[in-house]
């Protein structure tokens, strides 16, 4: 491993940007109304593609350029890999309504126009049409406890909300690759945190930040998240992180989470208010309806921060999962040593055609009353810890108590309560999902 | 096994329990910004509380959390009037009219609460 790590390339050696400002829709051509994926059981809307269009499209994804073919799919389910080598975890499928897509009588090489709230938004240019079955790729998509006893406690089912994304997909897929005709702009407070990663190289550079940690968040940050970024940091090379990246995951979201909104605006107010310096900390986020895939997901998040720009990713206990159905240490276990049911022998970083962003494993901050302070699982000798439950937090909220500055900054805290004014409410309940998937984070001229 | 609610207690719930006798359970919390009385939960209280509300859950504390806030209020009353936390939880759990608005106020709750 090289002593001094500089900006890391994108990943597969260029960004993809996918944005065709001159193309125009036709008249007279296939045209598809791009529509929330909806559970079938609860009604809920659980992925809106745009999502994915948008992350290929500015790059965070790259080197994936398109939506997947049969054969792309079948390599990332057996080893975890694009065909031509490139670690990708999830299959990306635009499954689409069959019959409306026969009516049309599309053809492979055809070019698929897609409209986002009735308007021009983007086109696929069609390589291949494919069937497939949901549910088995749904199953294939995370394994099983079997074939995957290095990561997975129990197998996945429809409660599991990324399972529940892939198996209530349509079974038809197109694929080829898309392109953004029209940009969506962002609403307010969105705009304020969009940095595509050409963007967030350029920013980044601009503050001579040489090496950059990335925190995944989908919180309110409390002082734990805090320490935690802070002493992540620590992690460099020579010297500790020059920056911190925050980058929220932004989708559909859960009944009971915190609201997009009061998550970016909450880390936000760490750095305006000088808890962490600004001159050394971001807050950005990327669109993706997550797949809560714990080690698989952290794959993903890797890819996604390594084209940001950032040198380093921060991955706590339990990254990324929903429930209990992966071992809360598969994340770490694959930046330390791989995880083979996966596909890896070796860490990601160590890997032919690997990533270049190091991984810091974290443990737990809690206040320890006999510190008096926020310590480090790994460091405090004392058993008394007393720790930053999310929902023992969302409790207090809920109750009208303001949290104490040692846990949620007063700052963070009147981010929550500001958009709890707008929503009427300070998580995420079924009027917010519903309106969210339905006006969404952009608006399209 | 033995769960736990936490009931927060903020300055006017303080002001009822100092005095009594459950002031000796009163537990600080985050170097004293926080009070908190703990109330204990059978392994089948537990389960009854997670049938009434189907978002309750046990956190990797042992606690009882996501409980609504009518019921958390409901509880506090009770331990008031009780002045004893193992008599507050079993008298609100044999009181359907109770749990029935309990409920009825949950529902609710899921719509709207009022911003501090």
């Amino acid at each position: 491993m090289k002593l001094i790590i500089n900006n890391p390339p994108p990943y597969g050696g260029k960004l993809v940007n996918n944005i065709d400002k001159k193309e125009q829709e036709l008249k007279g051509s296939p045209v598809y109304d791009i529509k929330p994926e909806i559970d079938r059981k609860s009604g809920a809307p659980i992925r809106n593609v745009y999502r994915e269009i948008m992350s290929i499209c500015y790059g965070f994804f790259s080197p994936l350029d398109r939506f997947m073919t049969k054969e792309d799919v079948d390599s990332v389910l057996k080893y975890r890999r694009l065909p031509d080598g490139y670690i990708f975890p999830f299959p990306i499928i635009f499954d689409a309504d069959k019959e409306k897509i026969k009516s049309m009588q599309l053809k492979e090489g055809d070019r698929l126009y897609l409209r986002l709230k009735g308007k021009p938004f983007a086109y696929i240019d069609v390589d291949e049409m494919w069937d497939f079955d949901p549910a088995d790729l749904a199953v294939k998509t995370f394994g099983t406890p079997e074939k995957n006893s290095d990561a997975l406690k129990k197998p996945l089912d429809e409660k599991h909300p990324g399972f529940s994304i892939y198996r209530n997909m349509s079974g038809f897929a197109i694929a080829g690759k898309v392109f953004i005709i029209n940009e969506p702009k962002f609403k307010d407070p969105y705009s304020r945190f969009w940095y595509p990663p050409e963007r967030s190289r350029e920013e980044f550079l601009r503050r001579k930040w040489r090496t950059v940690i990335a925190h995944q968040t989908r919180n309110v940050p409390h002082t734990g998240h805090e320490h935690l970024m802070k002493e992540a940091a620590f992690m460099g090379d020579v010297e500790p992180c020059r920056g911190i990246l925050v980058n929220a995951i932004v989708g559909a979201k859960r009944i009971g989470d915190f609201v997009d909104e009061a998550i970016l605006e909450g880390h936000e107010a760490v750095n305006k208010y000088g808890y962490i310096k600004p001159e050394r900390h971001m807050v950005s986020f990327t669109l993706w309806d997550m797949r809560y895939g714990a080690p698989l997901e952290s794959l993903l998040h890797g890819i996604i921060r390594q084209n940001m720009g950032c040198t380093h990713h921060m991955f706590g206990r339990d990254h990324a999962a929903a429930g209990d159905y992966f071992d809360p240490y598969s994340t770490q276990e694959l930046w330390i040593n791989g995880l083979p049911s996966y596909g890896f022998d070796a860490p990601p970083y160590d890997v032919e055609k690997g990533l270049e962003i190091r991984p810091v494993n974290m443990q737990e901050f809690f206040y320890c009353p006999r510190c008096n302070e926020i310590t480090y699982s790994e460091t405090c000798g004392h058993s008394e810890a007393q720790r930053f439950s999310g929902s023992f937090v969302r409790g207090l909220i809920a109750e009208g108590v303001k949290p104490p500055s040692v846990i949620f900054r007063p700052e963070v805290y009147s981010a929550i309560v500001k958009w709890w004014r707008v929503f009427g409410y300070p998580f995420v309940n079924k009027k917010y999902l519903m309106q969210k998937e339905d006006e969404l984070e952009v608006e399209v001229g | 096994m033995a769960y736990k609610i936490g009931l927060v207690l903020d300055e006017e719930r303080l002001k009822l329990i100092k005095g009594t006798e459950l002031e000796k359970e009163i537990k600080d919390l985050f170097g004293g910004t926080l009070k908190m009385i703990e109330v204990e939960v059978t392994e089948e209280q537990a389960k009854i509380l997670m049938q009434l509300f189907p978002r309750v859950r046990i956190d990797a504390r042992g606690f009882v959390e996501e409980t609504p806030v009518a019921f958390r209020k409901a509880l506090y009353r009770s331990l008031i009037n009780h002045r004893s936390k193992k008599d507050a939880l079993e008298a609100i759990l044999k009181d359907d009219k109770l749990l029935n608005e309990i409920k009825e106020m949950a529902s609710k709750e899921d719509e709207y609460i009022p911003p501090p």
